[in-house]
C-alpha cells in the first residue's frame, strides 16, 4: 500500500507548527482510505481518479491542512472487491473512506462503512439508488445519472442563446451498453418534458464492442441532422469521427449529453483537429475560479502527459470535503468527523456549481454541468455564460477545410 | 471415501474456528473465497465430474441473484424463501440447457457455446428490462441498526464467512458423495468416453440433467447469497462472461473433477490477488498485481496441469 509519507508527513509536520492550535492539538495525521480501480477494465478512470486524490493530498498538506495519511486500495474493477478493499482499510486505522468510482463498488464498500460507523465521501458514482438506500454513512460529492443528464439537456436547451439558433432536427447515437443504453432513454423522456424544440428524427444505437461504425454513422448521415447527439466512451467516440469525416457527414453541430469520451486525452490524442468543434455536457471544474487555475497548473507540472478531467476534479474535490471535515471536527474522530461532513458548507470549490452541502441522504445537490467544447484539442467550457472560458464555434466547421 | 469425509470435517470444523482469531478484513476476504470454492463446486459437478464445460454458469449466479433480490426489495419476500426459489429456478434453468444440448446433439465446445449463449441472452434480457432495473442496477436497501443476520440472512463479514463456508461444506459433502456414488461413476464414465457410456447402459440424458440441474441449483443459492453480500445488481458483473469465467479458474488451479480442488483453487488464488494488490501499491505500479496474478494462474497450468491438489496429494504420497 502506498502512503504519502515522506513528503506528506514533513510538509505535515511543517504544517502543523504554523497551523492554529487545534490541528496542532492532533498527535497522529487522520488515515484516510481510498477504494479505487486502478486495475482491470476501469484502470484508466481509476487512474485519472487516483492523480486527482493524490494531487488534492499534496496540495493540502502544503497549504497547512490538517495532517492526513492516504491509504489506497485496488479493487481490480470487481464490485465484490469494495467490502473487502473497506473492510481493510477500516482495520489498518482508516476513520474516513473515499471512493469508489463504480456503483457497485461504492454500494459494496458501504455495506462494511455502514455497521463500522465509518463515513465513505463518494469522489465518483453516478446511480441514484446511492443515496436512496438508507446509508447513513454514504456523502457523495457527484451528480446522480438522472440530474446528469438533466443538466446535460438544459445546457443544450440554453445553446439556441449562445449561437442565435438552435438546430431543427437531431439524431441520438448511442452506444447499447450500460450506461449508454440509460442516458438515452434519460435524454428521450427529458426531451419531451422538457419540451426542448429539437425534433428527434432517429435513436441509433451499436454495440459496445463493434469496431466499425460505417453503418451507423451511414444512417445518421441518411437522417440528415443539425445535430448529432452520440452518447459514447472514448473509442466508439473517436470511431464516430473517423467515420463522419471520411463520409463527410457534417452536422451543424455534435453534442454528447452526458457522455465521455471527448474530453479524454486519449480522444484528442487520436483524431486530433478533426475533434474540434465537438461539444459534450458534464460536470465540470470551474475554469473562472482562481482556485481552479492554480490547480490545473500544478496539475500541469505534476502530470505533464495527463489532462485534468472530471474524474480528477471530483476525486481531488473528494479531498478537500474530508480535509475540511477533519478541519471542523479538530480530530479523526468517525463520529466527529461524521457530524462534521452532514454540516459541510464548503463556498469556493473548483468544481462548478453552487456551494458543496449534503442533504439528510447525503447527496450534494447543488452540482452543476457544463457545455465543453473541443478547440485546439483541448476540451473549454463554452456555456453556462456565467463561467464559459470560450465562444462556441458553431455551425461546425467542415472537415475538409481542417487540414 | 471415509478418509474424504474426515477431510471434509477437517476443513471445516478448522475454518470454522477462524472468527475467533481473524478481523473483518480476512473473514470478508475468505467469505469471497468460500463463495468462488462454492461457485467452483458447482461448475465442477458439471465439467470435472460430467465433462460439461459450461462457460456460462454467471447465468446461475445472475437469475439466482435476481431471484432473491427482487423477491426481498419488491416483493418483501424473506432471502429464506427466496434462496430455495433460486436454486429451484437455476436447477430447472440447468436442466433446460442439458436437455436441449443432448435433444440436439450439442456436445463439447459446441455445448459450451451453446451454455454461455443463455448466459448472455439472460444478460442482454436483463439490461432491458425496467422490472429489474435494466442497465442501472438493482439495489438493495442498507441494513437497519438491530438488524439479525439469521433473520434478514444479510449481515457483516462474520455472517457471509460462515454463511458461505456452511455452503461450501455441504457441497463438499454432496461431491464426495456422488464421487463414491453409481451417479459418480456413471458421470465419469460418460465424461470420458459419451457413447462408451450410453453403449453400457448408463442413462446418458438422466445424468447429464442430473449433473446440470444440480450445478445450476447450487450457483442459483450461491448467487442469491452473493447478491445480499454485494448489496447492488447490475446484469453485466452479475452474469457477465467475466463472472463465469472468473469462477473456473479456482477449480481449474485446484484440481478439475476432484472434490477439494475447487476449494484448495480459491483458498490459493485469493490470497494471491490480494497479496499481489498489496504489492502493486508498495511498488506504485497499477495493473501489476493482475500481471502478477495472471502470471501465477499461468504457471500452475503450465505447470501442475491437473491442478494443485492432485500434485499436492501425489507429492504427499511419493514422499510416504
Amino acid at each position: 500500500m502506498i502512503r504519502i509519507t515522506r513528503r506528506a508527513a514533513l510538509a505535515g509536520a511543517a504544517a502543523a507548527l504554523a497551523a492554529p492550535a487545534t490541528i496542532r492539538a492532533q498527535s497522529a495525521p487522520v488515515k484516510v482510505g481510498v477504494i479505487l480501480p486502478t486495475s482491470g477494465v476501469l484502470a484508466v478512470p481509476g487512474q485519472a481518479s487516483r492523480r486527482g486524490i493524490d494531487l488534492g493530498a499534496r496540495m493540502i498538506a502544503e497549504a497547512g491542512g490538517p495532517r492526513m495519511e492516504v491509504i489506497h486500495a485496488d479493487t481490480a474493477s470487481r464490485p465484490e472487491n469494495g467490502r473487502v478493499a473497506a473492510e481493510r482499510l477500516i482495520r489498518e486505522g482508516c476513520t474516513v473512506l473515499v471512493g469508489a468510482w463504480d456503483s457497485g463498488t461504492t454500494i459494496s464498500a458501504a455495506q462494511a462503512a455502514e455497521p463500522a460507523r465509518i463515513p465513505l465521501v463518494v469522489n465518483i458514482a453516478s446511480a441514484p439508488q446511492i443515496t436512496e438506500q438508507g446509508f447513513s454513512m454514504v456523502f457523495r460529492n457527484f451528480t446522480p445519472a438522472n440530474v446528469l443528464i438533466r443538466n446535460a439537456v438544459e445546457r443544450i436547451r440554453e445553446f439556441g442563446q449562445i449561437t442565435g439558433e438552435l438546430p431543427r432536427t437531431a439524431v441520438l447515437l448511442h452506444v447499447n451498453d450500460t450506461f449508454g443504453t440509460s442516458i438515452a432513454q434519460a435524454v428521450s423522456a427529458l426531451w419531451t418534458q422538457l419540451g426542448i424544440p429539437i425534433q428527434i428524427v432517429e435513436t441509433l444505437s451499436y454495440a459496445v464492442t463493434a469496431r466499425d461504425l460505417s453503418a451507423e454513422v451511414a444512417r445518421a448521415k441518411a437522417a440528415n441532422p443539425e445535430l448529432l447527439m452520440p452518447v459514447t466512451r472514448v473509442n466508439d467516440a473517436i470511431l464516430i469521427v473517423r467515420e463522419m469525416v471520411r463520409q463527410d457527414f457534417v452536422p451543424k453541430a455534435i453534442i454528447g449529453p452526458g457522455s465521455p469520451g471527448p474530453y479524454e486525452k486519449a480522444f484528442t490524442d487520436a483524431v486530433g483537429r478533426f475533434g474540434d468543434e465537438y461539444m459534450v455536457c458534464v460536470p465540470w471544474h470551474n475554469p473562472r475560479n482562481p482556485r481552479t487555475a492554480e490547480v490545473l497548473q500544478r496539475f500541469a507540472r505534476e502530470y505533464p502527459n495527463e489532462r485534468f478531467e472530471l474524474n480528477v476534479g471530483f476525486s481531488f474535490e473528494a479531498m478537500e470535503i474530508v480535509a475540511d471535515a477533519i478541519r471542523r471536527a479538530g480530530s479523526g474522530d468517525p463520529a466527529a468527523l461524521h457530524a462534521a461532513l452532514r454540516t459541510t458548507d464548503i463556498q469556493d470549490h473548483i468544481m462548478y456549481g453552487g456551494p458543496i452541502r449534503f442533504d439528510e441522504k447525503g447527496q450534494n445537490n447543488n452540482i452543476g454541468g457544463v457545455m465543453l467544447q473541443n478547440q485546439n484539442q483541448e476540451p473549454k467550457v463554452v456555456g453556462p455564460a456565467e463561467v464559459a472560458e470560450a465562444r462556441a464555434i458553431y455551425p461546425l466547421t467542415p472537415f475538409r477545410n481542417r487540414r | 471415501m471415509r478418509r474424504g469425509a474426515i477431510a471434509v470435517a477437517a476443513f471445516s470444523g478448522l475454518l470454522a474456528l477462524g472468527p475467533l482469531v481473524l478481523d473483518g478484513y480476512l473473514l470478508s476476504l475468505l467469505a469471497l473465497a468460500f463463495a468462488f470454492a462454492f461457485f467452483g463446486a458447482a461448475w465442477n459437478l458439471m465439467m470435472g465430474f460430467a465433462g460439461m464445460l459450461s462457460i456460462g454458469h454467471g447465468l446461475y449466479i445472475g437469475i439466482g441473484g435476481y431471484t432473491v433480490a427482487v423477491l426481498l426489495v419488491t416483493f418483501g419476500v424473506s432471502p429464506w424463501a427466496g434462496l430455495p426459489l433460486a436454486g429451484l429456478l437455476c436447477a430447472g434453468l440447468g436442466a433446460a440447457i442439458a436437455w436441449t444440448g443432448f435433444r440436439f446433439a450439442v456436445r463439447g465446445v459446441y455445448f459450451a457455446l451453446l451454455t454461455l449463449a443463455a448466459a448472455e441472452l439472460a444478460r442482454i434480457l436483463f439490461e432491458h428490462w425496467p422490472f429489474v432495473g435494466g442497465t442501472g442496477g438493482f439495489f438493495l436497501p442498507a441494513l437497519p441498526p438491530g438488524n439479525v443476520p439469521l433473520l434478514t440472512l444479510r449481515g457483516g463479514p462474520e455472517f457471509f464467512y460462515f454463511a458461505f463456508l456452511l455452503l461450501l461444506t455441504a457441497a463438499l459433502v454432496l461431491t464426495l458423495a456422488i464421487r463414491h456414488s453409481r451417479m459418480g461413476y456413471r458421470l465419469m464414465a460418460i465424461r470420458e468416453d459419451e457413447d462408451a457410456a450410453r453403449a453400457s447402459g448408463v442413462p446418458v440424458l438422466r445424468m447429464r440433467i442430473a449433473a446440470a440441474a444440480l450445478s445450476g441449483g447450487m450457483t442459483g443459492i450461491g448467487g442469491g447469497l452473493f447478491a445480499l453480500m454485494n448489496g447492488s445488481l447490475f446484469p453485466n458483473t452479475m452474469m457477465g462472461v467475466a463472472i463465469s469465467i472468473e469462477i473456473m479458474i479456482a477449480p481449474i488451479v485446484g484440481g478439475l473433477g476432484t472434490v477439494f480442488g475447487p476449494a484448495i483453487g480459491a483458498l490459493f488464488v485469493m490470497p494471491v490477488h490480494e497479496l499481489s494488490e498489496h504489492l502493486a501499491q508498495e511498488a506504485g505500479v497499477f495493473g501489476l498485481n493482475t500481471l502478477i496474478y495472471g502470471l501465477l494462474v499461468l504457471l500452475v497450468v503450465l505447470f501442475l496441469p491437473a491442478g494443485i491438489g492432485p500434485s499436492v496429494a501425489r507429492l504427499l504420497r511419493g514422499r510416504r
